[in-house]
């Protein structure tokens, strides 16, 4: 392998720039510490800066991110790399890590970008936008989302025409098509992996009829129908664009379900599906919700509060469960279910479906360390070697776990996770000083 | 060879030919977009409506008339009688 060009050194390097990984990232950083941020994507923020609303508070997603996430961004002891992935982490002594970090080529120069989309107008391709969860296009030359950071324009190379209409449309002439990877060489003292999850891929049970039947949606476009910086015009069927008035939710979708491989329970979308029929209910005043659920996790403070508010408004709950989802020639779709408190097998017809999918681990960060073993846990999260007495510690002395990485948990709990974690590592940080 | 800042596509272009799937797919949308934006100035339509004009599945006609709201070329008109469907129509100060 080629030698890494360039050597930085910091106090702590933090994988994952969701919210767990920015809180640590925050707290070490005010702690006076040195901390580099490695994000995989073109924006920080996780799947946080991509929601609507959150439970239980109803409180604007975006409005809690925004601040949170340029607080990092602006940070003096914070370096971020977005678009950047580590490849390698190398134990060399007690307090002495060195990190592989790859740069991709985002083919803009971010410090001379003022984020004016005149390369995002000219650009003439339209391909499938991720960030909208391919619910609308997006252009080949684009600023991810609107509250992204950096907010910065970024070239999709796999889709660009290579026309040259962005470069002559930017005003500060930073399009540059000539940047490559970069692989830096970092010196760190400590490690905090918070490296998130990954929905579950409704695919995986074909008698769903994700993908079949246009108007079976995840959860996750749901959240970007009801957010801010929606797909539509409105909240629409992506079969047809008609605006749906019954709506059902699938719970469970890939959680507690051994023949999927994920047995274990997902936390959070028993909530996050209430929290979409309040907000259904009141985009779509009309609209009838029902949720199809097998337990309602309500567990956490005011969860079940807000459960009783959901009921409160009419959303309909079915213990029921799902076996097979059909649609009719009019898109409609026929839910075939076991109503459990009855013991019978019924049907009923929906306008549209949301599968409310589970969490899954993000896998592949194990494989990163190559001279120390970082224990998963039997369902691939990052296992926690002390979970009652030192819940971020991992099974690498100096390498912390932040929020979803140890598992499916909430936005509050990623963000205790993510104090816990920064702790941790100040009071590993102290021992070298000593 | 020298490298212009604000010409640099011309340098990867050399280095790295565009797959023709990509070409495709530029092709594609400056086609869809063209018949939509002409169906549209016939008049405002729905979804189905469109779907119909164009021959194309309704999903689809979705995906791209969506594209063109967010592009500016197209806004949202009146919901139809049942409630169900938006008229879309051409963007009065668009730049078509
Ligand atoms: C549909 C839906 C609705 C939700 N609604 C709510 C709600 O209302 N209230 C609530 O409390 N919670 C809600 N949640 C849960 C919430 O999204 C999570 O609790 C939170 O996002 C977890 O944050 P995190 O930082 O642990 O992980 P993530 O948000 O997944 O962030 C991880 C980050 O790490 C990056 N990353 C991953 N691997 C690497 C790598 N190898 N190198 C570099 N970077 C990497 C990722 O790109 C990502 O930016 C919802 C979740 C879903 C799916
Ligand atoms: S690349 Fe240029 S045109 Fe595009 S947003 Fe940045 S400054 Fe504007």
């Amino acid at each position: 392998m080629q030698e890494p060009k360039k050597i930085l050194k910091y106090d702590v390097l933090v994988i994952g720039g969701g919210i767990a990984g920015g809180e640590s990232a925050i707290n070490l950083a005010n702690l006076g510490y040195k901390v580099l941020l490695v994000e995989k994507e073109l924006s920080i923020g996780g799947k946080m800066i991509l929601l609507s609303k959150v439970f239980p508070t109803l409180d604007c997603a975006a409005c809690i991110t925004t601040p949170k996430v340029s607080e990092i961004a602006r940070h003096p002891n914070i370096t971020i790399f977005t678009s950047a992935e580590v490849t390698e982490i190398t134990k060399k002594d007690e307090h002495q890590f060195e990190a592989i970090v790859l740069q991709k080529p985002r083919y803009v120069n971010v410090a001379d970008c003022t984020g004016c989309q005149l390369c995002e107008q000219a650009c003439p391709v339209n391909v499938t936008d991720e960030y909208q969860y391919g619910l609308v296009g997006r252009k080949a030359a684009y600023i991810p989302f609107s509250i992204a950071s950096p907010r910065a324009a970024a070239i999709d190379i796999d889709n660009c025409t290579l026309c040259g209409a962005c470069e002559r449309a930017c005003p500060t002439k930073c399009i540059d098509f000539t940047q490559t990877d970069e692989e830096y060489l970092v010196k760190v003292k400590s490690v905090v992996v918070a490296t998130g999850f990954k929905l579950f891929d409704p695919l995986k049970i074909p008698r769903y009829g994700f993908d079949k039947c246009k108007n079976v949606i995840t959860s996750m476009q749901m959240e970007r129908e009801l957010a801010p910086t929606r797909p539509f015009n409105t909240i629409l069927r992506p079969g047809d664009g008609k605006m749906p008035d019954n709506i059902a939710y699938v719970l469970c979708t890939g959680s507690r379900d051994k023949s999927v491989g994920n047995p274990i329970c997902s936390q959070i979308c028993c909530m996050y599906s209430i929290k979409q029929a309040q907000l259904l209910m009141g985009a779509l005043p009309m609209a009838d919700i029902t949720i199809y659920y097998l337990h309602i996790r309500a567990f956490g403070k005011g969860f079940n509060e807000f459960y009783a508010q959901a009921q409160d408004m009419g959303v309909e709950f079915v213990k029921g469960k799902v076996g097979k989802i059909s649609e009719k020639e009019n898109g409609n779709l026929i839910l075939r279910y076991e109503d459990i408190e009855e013991g019978v097998v019924k049907e009923a017809e929906h306008d549209m479906v949301v599968l409310s999918v589970g969490v899954l681990p993000n896998q592949g960060i194990d494989e990163v360390f190559d001279n120390q073993k970082l224990q998963l846990d039997p369902f691939h999260f990052v296992n926690q070697s002390d979970i009652l007495a030192s819940p971020a510690k991992t099974s690498i002395e100096g390498v912390f776990v932040a929020g979803t990485a140890s598992g499916p948990m909430d936005i509050p709990d990623s963000i205790l996770s993510g104090g816990a974690a920064s702790a941790e590592t100040t009071s590993y940080l102290r021992r070298a000083n000593q | 060879m020298e490298i212009e800042k604000g010409k640099t596509a011309k340098y990867l272009k050399e280095k790295r030919p565009v797959p023709k799937q990509v070409t495709e797919q530029l092709k594609y949308f400056t086609k869809i977009k063209k018949n939509i934006l002409n169906a549209l100035k016939e008049g405002d339509k729905t979804v189905p409506q469109l779907a119909e004009v164009l021959n194309l599945p309704k999903d689809e006609v979705l995906f791209q008339l969506m594209s063109l709201l967010k592009y500016g070329f197209v806004e949202t008109g009146e919901i139809d009688d049942m409630d169900e469907f938006f008229y879309y129509k051409i963007k009065s100060n668009g730049k078509n």
